[in-house]
Parts: structure tokens; sequence; C-alpha cells
């Protein structure tokens, strides 16, 4: 047996985050506030109703939960294959991931518009006695803050009730309470081991985790499919997609790439991390960043061309809703959002991370991160909000809640970060990993 | 790549107990297991892998010609239901009006399925700096080739009349006789003479290097022609690595979305459709895991006894196996996943004929062949999820056996169960293949082995160039600090130096 290969020296820099993280938080807490505050005034000072809010917290919460899933994935995926050299950069992963607990907090106020029976977001949750034989499309209801446009698949309706084993309150809400119990547990797994392998260097640690990695990663499998189709999917219980989980997924991974670009672009630019993360670690993440952005049009294309290629009204619908038909008549504004995630999702950074230059370069790479980031959070935008109506709805309530949602989410992960290294400072392929070169 | 330092882990003269072979499965993260393992170095891993293709007719192992005879008895016997298909027509085959797709799709999607863990290991694993794929990569796209040759066969022969096959490509003509371009059939034409292609050329140019070293070593005329053709001039200048290089790289890139696109093209011709059990989103996806899925399986069937027969096992080690075993493993579970999503969305379509489908699949006529496939892919797979089974050669050659006919019966199930039962009861109906079908299809495999072993016998089965860079002797300049426990030969003392890469592309 050799030696481990040879320590390198950490102690020229902080390890972790000083007294300045302090004002972060406080940057986001005001940021948290005004997003509050810009939604609230525009719940009372517009007509749209609850309704438009709590789809734009779905579509807030989808964002962020993404953001804490994908880093989970990214755990897992570099345990499961040994990786030597992403090692420097996994703690930030490993820190989105356990932000979990912040997530699940906030998906109570999903939980409460669930249990009251309002159906807000969820048209089969409410109760048995809403449920109505037949229902004309595109129908209005007076709603206590004004007209509403109403699916067909937004009226309880008999297919929607044939769902009822599964779309029903209870049971939704015990699914997504085990849902946030198991990702929360397994970041919480993986976070203890690999700081208490700070602490002691004991390699088995690493072993543990890359033993267990496999089963783990079988279990985030099945619940992130069944949550994406619980969360979004759901909001249109009519409409049904197998691939749909998948494409949240690739989504997730895309846009906790980027975050995870950015966080470590800020912290070295606040003299953390230097010497450690280089440009082989961005060169690597960004071939990550470009094979899900790709990924994503993959999936996204075939759940779309296999549904417009059979034009079979029961899953065509949801196209129709969202802008996304060649009927003339039926299209609307969200078209326009339709095409812009093809462009902007896909195209554009396909072809902008092309290049060995770009993702070698920070600025570069920083600025397709944001991009996708952006890009991400306006794909669960147009998967959810075309609830609302045939006209595109886009205001202080949408971005508004997106600001506050990230804002207490990064607040959650910076008083995270700051109890624990920023690296792992022992794991045995610490040195391995810094060593790394793209040849 | 270079910083990942093989072969520090374990001392690389193991003495196995028990006469067992070394094991270098170890999965110590402070170290990287050796890829190669005994007392190899250079010139003797070139020596091995040459001498089973330079050796005279006469020194060629008897069972390389016992199975060659088996398969080329084999492959007549798809010469002779071929000839019988084309002089009498497609009616020969059990295809009947409802099931109109039988054995001939079936066997088209397995094949193009196995082709896939070929391009799998030599594009994506490259790009994923996966060191082991060095070993097994050069006769797994052997391998990809020679099924989609199999493959290919039968949506020829399906089409009915043959000699106009030539009508699917978009030739100038004046019948005004287009291509149908909205057709997923064709877009298969195009996916898999593409994918063919790239494969091809991929194999050719990594074997470049290998060819040469064959000509410089083969002792007869005729064996020097054609190696010193096939190596265009190989000189193992480092103008030509560098060349070499960037070209293996473009490749991998080119090849890696080709590896995507041709099963999911494959999944288009059943999904676009409205049948249901057919028309199902995840079906892309779902097709390209079970396609590398099932072409791991063959990959492991053939390296295994390759392995024995041949001498490699210091190349091929248990690792290799047991690697190949987890990838297996994962992209089973995503089948089984893909599995899952599909009876429970058919019930939560709350589309009837969706959800008659789906129970017809499990209790219906055919549900002897569903059982057959959940059986294989799903179950018998689980037992890799244990080193002990993993490691233990005769456990990874059942399953892989067990998943070689796994994926097929999947096929059968899509494309039967699905068919077999319309919308009318007084359309429904039985499928059962005839002898054409049967004789096809054990035809296909002599086809495919006797590809296989010609591949074997004449052509560097393992990639020498690609394995040498993995092995410590390639690190020892750029890393002095971790040869302190090297114990081998560091000097290349053959005349092969030439063809010795000092890094990995």
């Amino acid at each position: 047996m050799s030696s481990p290969s040879p320590s390198p020296d950490l102690s020229k820099q902080p390890l972790r985050l000083g007294p300045e993280s302090q004002g972060w938080i406080r940057f986001c807490i005001i940021a948290a506030v005004v997003g509050v505050l810009s939604a609230v005034a525009h719940l009372f000072l517009a007509v749209d109703g609850d309704k438009r809010f709590f789809l734009a917290y779905v579509v807030a919460y989808g964002f962020i939960l993404s953001l804490s899933l994908g880093g989970l994935f990214f755990v897992m995926i570099q345990h499961l294959s040994r990786a030597g050299w992403s090692v420097v950069v996994r703690r930030p992963a490993e820190l989105l991931a356990a932000n979990m607990p912040v997530v699940a907090l906030l998906f109570l106020p999903i939980a409460v518009s669930v249990a009251m029976g309002g159906g807000e977001i969820y048209p089969w949750a409410q109760p048995d006695s809403a449920a109505v034989e037949y229902a004309e499309e595109g129908t209005f209801r007076e709603s206590l803050a004004g007209v509403e446009h109403l699916y067909l698949h937004q009226v309880l309706d008999g297919l929607t009730m044939e769902k009822r084993p599964y779309l029903n309150r209870p049971f939704f809400l015990l699914r997504w309470a085990l849902f946030l119990a198991l990702w929360m547990w397994m970041a919480h797994w993986f976070l203890k081991h690999s700081t208490l392998q700070d602490e002691t260097g004991d390699h088995q640690l690493t072993v543990k985790q890359e033993t267990w990695a496999g089963l783990l990663l079988l279990i985030y499998a099945l619940t992130v499919s069944f949550g994406a189709w619980d969360l979004l999917m759901s909001v249109n219980p009519h409409w049904f997609s197998t691939i749909f989980g998948v494409y949240y997924f690739t989504g997730a991974v895309a846009g906790t790439l980027a975050v995870m670009i950015l966080l470590l672009k800020f912290l070295q630019g606040r003299g953390y991390l230097n010497e450690v993360v280089t440009v082989e670690h961005y060169h690597d993440l960004g071939k990550f960043l470009f094979a899900f952005v790709f990924f994503w049009g993959y999936i996204a294309f075939s759940q779309y061309m296999l549904i417009w290629y059979a034009a079979l009204p029961e899953t065509t619908g949801w196209f129709t809703n969202r802008g996304a038909t060649a009927v003339r008549e039926e299209m609307n504004g969200w078209l326009w959002i339709a095409i812009l995630l093809v462009v902007g999702h896909f195209v554009i950074p396909f072809v902008g991370l092309m290049s060995r230059h770009v993702k070698r370069n920070g600025g570069g790479l920083v600025f397709w991160a944001g991009w996708v980031l952006v890009f991400h959070w306006l794909d669960i935008y147009w998967v959810v909000m075309p609830e609302m109506g045939p006209a595109v709805v886009l205001g202080p309530m949408e971005i508004g809640l997106a600001v506050a949602l990230s804002a207490v989410f990064a607040i959650g992960l910076i008083r995270r970060a700051s109890k624990v290294n920023l690296v792992p400072t022992h794991d045995p392929r610490l040195a391995d990993s810094i060593a790394f070169e793209n040849l | 790549m270079a910083t990942l330092n093989p072969g520090i882990t374990i001392p690389r003269d193991t003495a196995a107990p028990g006469g067992r072979e070394p094991d270098n499965s170890s999965d110590d993260p402070r170290g990287r297991a050796p890829l190669v393992l005994g007392d190899n170095d250079f010139s003797s891993v070139t020596d091995k892998v040459t001498a089973i293709a330079l050796k005279p007719m006469n020194q060629t192992p008897k069972a390389w010609y016992v199975a060659f005879a088996i398969s080329l008895a084999m492959l007549s016997l798809l010469g002779v239901t071929v000839a019988y298909l084309l002089t009498t027509g497609v009616g020969v085959w059990g295809n009947n009006n409802r099931v109109a797709w039988g054995f001939d799709i079936i066997n088209f999607v397995f094949w193009v399925g196995i082709g896939h863990a070929g391009t799998l290991i030599s594009a994506i694993l490259f790009l994923f700096r996966q060191n082991w794929r060095t070993s097994i990569n050069r006769f797994a796209e052997a391998m990809t080739i020679f099924a989609v040759t199999c493959a290919g066969i039968y949506p020829a022969l399906h089409i009915g009349r043959v000699w106009l096959a030539y009508w699917m490509l978009p030739y100038f003509n004046q019948m005004g006789m287009w291509p149908q371009a909205r057709s997923p059939l064709l877009w298969d034409v195009f996916a898999v003479t593409t994918y063919a292609t790239v494969s091809a050329l991929f194999w050719y140019v990594g074997m470049v290097p290998d060819l040469a070293t064959f000509r410089d070593r083969a002792k007869n005329r005729i064996g020097k022609l054609i190696y010193g053709l096939a190596a265009l001039g190989w000189n193992g200048s480092s103008r030509h690595w560098m060349r070499f290089e960037r070209a293996y790289l473009l490749l991998a890139a080119l090849a890696t979305p080709l590896v995507l696109s041709v099963h999911s093209v494959v999944s288009f011709d059943f999904a676009i459709s409205q049948l249901p059990g057919w028309h199902t989103t995840i079906f892309p996806p779902y097709f390209v895991a079970g396609a590398v899925f099932g072409g791991f399986a063959m990959v492991i069937t053939l390296a295994i006894p390759a392995r024995q027969f041949f001498g490699l096992k210091d190349m091929i080690t248990i690792r290799h196996l047991e690697n190949m075993a987890k990838i297996m493993l994962g992209t089973g579970l995503i089948v089984a996943f893909a599995y899952v999503s599909e009876f429970f969305v058919a019930w939560y379509s709350g589309h009837h004929f969706e959800q008659f489908v789906f129970a017809n699949r499990v209790v219906g006529p055919y549900a002897w062949a569903f059982g057959v496939m959940f059986f294989c892919n799903v179950i018998a797979p689980q037992a890799l999820w244990f080193k002990a089974m993993r490691t233990n050669i005769w456990v990874l050659l059942a399953v892989a056996m067990c998943v070689n006919v796994g994926m097929w019966f999947e096929r059968f199930v899509i494309i039967v169960t699905s068919l077999h039962r319309d919308f009318l009861p007084a359309n429904w109906t039985m499928y059962a293949p005839t002898w054409v079908d049967m004789g096809m299809l054990i035809g296909s495999f002599g086809l495919f082995f006797t590809m296989f072993l010609l591949f074997c016998r004449f052509l560097p089965m393992v990639a020498m160039a690609e394995v040498k860079t993995v092995m410590p002797q390639s690190h020892v300049e750029h890393h002095g600090d971790y040869a302190g426990d090297y114990h081998g030969d560091y000097g290349q003392t053959d005349d092969e130096s030439a063809n010795d890469k000092e890094d990995q592309p």
C-alpha cells in the first residue's frame, strides 16, 4: 500500500466563510422582503385573484426545489462514478442539497392550498362535492377577486374523478411528506459523512458514500419523477406524459450546474477557493452544463414531437393551452414564451457553450450560467402559469415570488455554508482533484 | 486522465489465493486500481495482441475453427431462408393482418440495440475519461458494426421488393418517387446509416496505429500488403499522433449524440403512432437505456469467452467485467423505471384502451412473454447489486444471457402484445412465427458470430496503443512522485516505441 497522495497546502486561504457573509444574508433579507411585498401588493391591487398568487408560488417553488434536487444528483453521481476531478466543487453541491429543510418549509403554502380544498393550484384538490358531470371548454367563473378563465380540466369532471385514488388531498400530502423527508435525509446523510471526513480524514467514509449512492439514486429517481408529476404535471389533471419527470430533472440539473458555476465564481471573487478550483474544473462544469442543455432539448423535443405527431386531443390540450399549436385560431400569447424557450433554453446556449474557449473563460462561462438559470426558471413558468388562461401573465407577482423564494433559499444556503469548510479538506482524492487537467 | 495514477493501490503481482484470478476490483479511494495486470510492459501488450492475429493459420486454436464452423452453418441458414423469402414473398413470415410487424421488426430493434454499447464505450465513456474502456472498446465497436449489419437485413427485406430499396434514398429521379419524409421509417434509414458510417469510421480511425504495428510485425507478404494498405502510411511521428488524437476526440463528440439519436428514432417508429402501448413520451430515452442495457449484456457475453480463449485476462480484468456489470445494472434499473412509469401513467391517463393494453400484457395470452421479459430484465440483474456476484464470472455470464433474452422479449412484448388486440374485438388475433422467421433469427446470429470470429482472428482485438496509455509506465514522466510504488520496468525496450502514446488523447 502506498501513502496517500501528498496533501495540498490549503492553509494559505480561508476555508470557511468569514463575517462578510452576514452582509450577504442582510442583502438576501432585503431581497426577500422586497419580493414578498411586490407579490402581496400585486395580489391586492390586481384582479387576478389568489389563483395567480398560488400558481406563481408553485413556479418559484419548483425553481428552488430543482436547485436542491440537482445538487443532490450531482453529489450522488460523483460518488457513484468515484470521480476524482469533482472533489473541490462537490461541497457547494452538497450544501445546495442539504438546504432541503428550507425548501421543505417553503412547501407549506402549497400544502395549505391543497388542504383547504380551494383548488387554486390543483383543480383535483377541490372536494368531491364540487364534481360535475359535464363542463364546457373555456368557461368563466366568478371568483372573489374577479372573473377567471377556466379550462375544462379545471372543473372537477369525470375524468379527473377517475384519478381520485391518486389525486386526492390526504394522499398528496402524505406523498410530499415522504418525498421531502427522503430528500432531506439523503442530503443530510451525504453532507454529514463529507464533513465528518473533514475532521477525521477517514477514507472509509468515502467508501461508504460510494457504496450507498447507487441505491439512494434509485430512490431519488422514483421520488423526483413522481414529485414532478405531482407538483407540476397535475396542475392540469387531464394531461399525462411519461417523460415529464425526466423533463423536470434535466432542467433541474442544468439549473444547478449554472448555480454551482455562479457560486464558485462569486466565492473566488471574494478570496475563497483560489488555487483550489481552477479553470479545469470550470471547463468540466461547463461541459456538464452543455450536456444538460442538450439533454433538456432532447427530452423537450421528444415530449413535444411525439404528442404533436400523434395529435390525440387528450394530450395536445396541454400544449394548446401553452400556445404550442399549429392551429391559428387556437394560438395565444404563450406561443412566444414557447418559442423563446426553444431558442433560449436550447439553441442559443447550445451554440454558446460549444467552444472550449468559452468554457475556460471565466466571464463567458458566468454569462452562459446566468443565461441558463434564467431560462430554467422560464421553463417552469411556462409549464405552470398558462393555467391562468390564454393571456400571458408576467408581473411583480411572478418575479417577486421568484426573488423572494430564491432569497430565502440563499439565506439558508449561506447559513449552512458558514458552518462547514468550503472544500472537503480530507477527501482521499483531493490532491487528484486539485492537480486535475483537461488534456 | 493524466492526473489519475493507475496502479498504486494493489501490488501488480498480486498472487490470487487458490489459483483464482488476481483481483483488481478494489475501490480504495486512496488510489486507482491497475487496469492491466500481470507482469506486462508495453512490449508484452503488443506481443500478446499481435500474436492472436498474426500466428499462422495452422496454429489457430481448434476452438476457433469449431466456433467458426457452427457460425458458418447458422449463416448458411440465413442464406437459405432469405433466398426462399425473396423467391416466394414476405408471406412466408408469420406476420398477419393485425400483427403486421413481427419477427422482422423485433429482430431489427434487437440488433440495433445491441449495437449501442460499442459507441457508448468508445465515445461517451471516452468523454467521461473512463480509462478502463481502452481494453474493451475495440471489440465492442466491432460488435456494434456487425450488429447494425444484422439489423439492416430485416427492414430491407420487409419492404417486400428489396430490389427497390434504393427508392428510400433522396436521389434525383424523373418519376417523382420522393421518399416520404414524414415517416419515421425513413428517418430510420438516415439514422441507422449515419450511425453505421460514423461507427465504422470511428472503429477504423482508432485502429490505424494498431494496424501499423501489425504491418510491421506481419511475416507473410499478403499480410504485409493488406495491413500496410490499411495502416495508411502511419509512421508514429508525433505529428501523426497529434492529428490522430484530435480526429479521435472530434469523432467521439460526433458519435455521442448518435448514441442517443439512433434508438430515439427507432422508438419514434412506435411512439409517433396513436396505438395504445406505443404512444408514450418516455419511449426515446427508455429505448436508449434499453439498448445500452442489451448492448452491454452482449459485450459481456463476448468478452468472457474471448478473454479466456485468447489469453487476454491481464487486459480484460475482473475490474473491467465488474464495471460493465455496474453499467448493465444501472441501465437495467432505468428500463425498470420506465416500466413503472408506463404502467402508472397508463392507469393515470384515464385512457381505457391504454389501460387495457397494459393489463393485457400482464394477464393476456402473451403473459408468458411478459413474464420472461420481466424476470430477465428486472429481476435477474438485481443480483449485480452485490460485488460477490459481479466478480463471479459464471453469475455475470448467466445474468448477461438473461438480459440478452429479456431484451429480445421486450421488443416482442412491445410489438406483438400492442398489435394483436385491436380496438375492436372482432380484429383480435394471435401471432406465431414460422420456420422462416426462426431461421432468419438464428441466421442473423450466424452472420454476427461469423463476422466477430473473423475480426478476432485477423484484426487487433484490443486497442494496444490506448491500453498502453492507462498503464503506469505512461505516467512516470509526469508524476514522478507516484513512481515509488511501481515495481515494473519503466523503459520501452521493444522496437514499437514509436507506437506508444505518451498520454491520452
